[in-house]
């Protein structure tokens, strides 16, 4: 074990010393994560004021204009519908509305303009819907009382929503939909800027003639190249976390709007993610080596982990999305590579932990991590693969 | 000592088939002696020292290394050998104390015996002055001096080397040649490749003309080219690898 642990320190401090590596595997992460969460919190922050949009009122409807203020929409008027529609078109207004005089009936038709391709003129009808639809209850209400009727008629069926609190308080939605994704990627990616110089690179410089022939086992060198990598690929993961705590520091609207629904990282949620990381990660760094061993040159290592990547990535954009559907909850979602560590980190992040998904992962991330050893201690081995130019 | 015995490596090439990379050679190099491989490009002289170095297993035959059986006893051939070429690198982002350290582990020396060897291999070859500099910035020569540190950290029985000077300049080319002579001098046994002819002339005390794979003639430099017959061993060499393909031009025409 002392060669191993001898190959370990030297390929550690050789990655410390590289910047491409401090860069892909720690900055990276930490960089992406801060930038993504203000990103889509600004989105957030910017969707939600959009139903709170300024409508352009045609003038000549007063009344309209304060029961629409009055339901915190902004209100400004212009003199025709023309000038209104113009004002869409040049995108300046995202809703006009024009009100039609009351019909006999006493009816208000109220015409909305807007751009239908324009999602922030959608959003604007939405907030505007429920003002109407505030209004309208409000004058329900008012005839029903004078008329000595029940204000409960007129909402013969009420929602009320109630939350029901599972398990631990969890993250909100959007931190919950990116943090597995971000912690699975970089998992791999953070281990893929050195892994084409560990023995592809050492093979194209005629370095790793001069370690096969020292009296170390060729097994250990793998298992010292390996373990290496997998310290690597193990923090530049965590490293989304750091990114977190630094984003969650910052303090800025967007940060407040995706951090309203919680942090979500509790120390159980923590040690779940890091036991789901362990046989993730060695699965991850026995690929690595073994397309490293196999490639002639660093060159075509990197052509290989692109595409390799690629598959990677496949599943964890998956678990973005896995709670619109609910096979998040099924058994075999533990059998899928990659997917199964990305929704158990959803769950454990939503602070619904479920133990027994949480073993099967594990132990089957433990079996296929195994087997990808094998294939690049085989690999290494083969003086055909190790020694061609 | 390095003995071998009908030593062969074939190779299958998808595209070509078999390729009979080496086919039955024997040798024999003897301590404080340097024995030389003489051979062109492509003509199977490193294929040879890998086979011996346990790189690569031969395909039938035999070798010994210090002793050691190259198939039954790898790691201790590996123990006993120190390995040079020209084109091998050090690492870039180690420095050179750093390089030697991690190959002396490996090696297996005590960090006692590890110190004492790294003084003399870092006084031996002048290398303090830039010991601690990564080996990304030094010199080509210096890097030549942190190989050779390398390959004789261990104190090796047996030395290796595969075409050693090969795109060095001249100055370095001498540091290395003189590195050579001195193990030979320490007792040491050395096994050379080379294509260049004056380098085998200064240095070799045995010699095999190695081509396609066989070897077309053995002995020492001067036996060789009476031999062939001729006073330079270029000429020589040249007359013994025509004088091949001419021999079996002639078989096959008669």
């Amino acid at each position: 074990m002392n060669n191993v642990a001898t190959i370990v320190r030297k390929e550690l401090r050789e990655m410390f010393r590289d910047k491409r590596v401090r860069f892909n595997a720690f900055v990276m992460p930490i960089f992406l994560i801060v930038l993504m969460i203000q990103m889509f919190g600004f989105i957030m922050t910017a969707a939600t004021g959009a139903t709170k949009a300024t409508v352009y009122l045609v003038s000549g409807s007063t009344q309209l204009g304060k029961m629409i203020e009055a339901n915190g929409l902004n209100v400004k008027t212009v003199p025709t519908i023309e000038a209104g529609i113009k004002l869409i078109q040049e995108e300046k207004a995202k809703l006009v509305l024009f009100s039609q005089p009351p019909t006999t009936d006493g009816q208000i038709k109220l015409e909305a303009y807007f751009d239908p391709k324009q999602q922030m003129g959608n959003l604007a009808l939405v907030g505007l819907q429920q003002a109407v639809s505030a209004e309208n209850k409000k004058a329900l209400v008012q005839t029903l009382q004078e008329k000595l009727i029940p204000e409960a008629a007129a909402e013969h069926i009420k929602l009320v929503p109630k939350e029901v609190k599972i398990g631990e308080k969890g993250a909100g939605q959007l931190i919950v939909a990116l943090l597995p994704y971000m912690i699975v990627l970089f998992a791999f990616s953070g281990g893929m800027s050195m892994a084409a110089d560990l023995v592809s690179g050492e093979k194209d410089k005629n370095t790793l003639e001069t370690l096969l022939i020292t009296p170390v086992l060729r097994n250990d060198i793998v298992l010292g190249k390996f373990l290496s990598l997998s310290v690597v690929c193990f923090l530049s993961s965590a490293s989304c976390l750091v990114g977190m705590v630094l984003a969650s520091m910052l303090k800025t609207p967007a940060t407040k709007e995706m951090f309203n629904g919680g942090f979500g990282v509790t120390p159980m949620a923590a040690v779940t993610i890091i036991l789901l990381l362990i046989p993730l990660v060695a699965f991850f760094a026995s690929i690595l080596i073994a397309i490293s061993s196999y490639a002639k040159n660093p060159r075509e290592a990197q052509t290989y982990l692109a595409i390799v990547n690629f598959i990677v990535i496949m599943p964890a954009i998956f678990s973005q999305v896995i709670g619109l559907t609910d096979f998040g909850n099924k058994l075999w979602i533990n059998f899928i590579p990659v997917l199964n560590t990305a929704n158990n980190i959803r769950a454990a992040l939503l602070g619904k932990t479920d133990w027994t998904a949480v073993t099967i992962t594990i132990v089957f991330s433990a079996v296929l991590a195994a087997i990808a050893i094998k294939v690049a201690v085989a690999l290494f081995n083969r003086e055909e693969v190790l020694v061609r130019v | 000592m390095v003995r071998t015995s009908g030593l062969k490596k074939h190779f299958t090439d998808p595209k070509t088939g078999l390729k009979k990379a080496v086919d039955g050679i024997d040798i024999e190099a003897n301590p404080g002696r340097i024995f030389g491989l003489l051979g062109a490009n492509g003509a199977g002289k490193t294929t040879v020292l890998r086979m011996l170095s346990t790189v690569i297993q031969p395909t039938a035959g035999t070798a010994t290394v210090a002793g050691f059986d190259i198939v039954s006893q790898p790691g201790d051939v590996r123990a006993n050998i120190g390995f040079m070429s020209s084109s091998t690198a050090l690492y870039g982002r180690l420095t050179s104390r750093e390089v030697l350290e991690y190959f002396g582990r490996l090696y297996g020396l005590s960090e006692s015996r590890l110190a004492e060897r790294m003084k003399y291999v870092v006084e031996k070859l002048q290398i303090e002055e830039f010991a601690d500099r990564l080996c990304d910035k030094l010199s080509t020569g210096q890097k030549q001096r942190v190989s050779i540190a390398r390959t004789i950290l261990h104190d090796p029985k047996v030395l290796f080397f595969d075409e050693p000077t090969s795109g060095l300049d001249v100055v370095t080319s001498q540091t290395v040649m003189e590195f050579i002579e001195e193990a030979r001098d320490l007792g040491k046994t050395v096994v050379f490749s080379t294509h260049i002819m004056s380098e085998v002339e200064r240095l070799c005390d045995d010699l095999a003309v190695i081509h396609d794979g066989v070897i077309v003639a053995k002995g020492t430099p001067q036996s060789i080219k009476d031999l062939a017959g001729e006073q330079s061993l270029e000429r020589a060499f040249l007359s013994l690898v025509k004088f091949q393909a001419g021999y079996v031009s002639s078989r096959e025409s008669r």
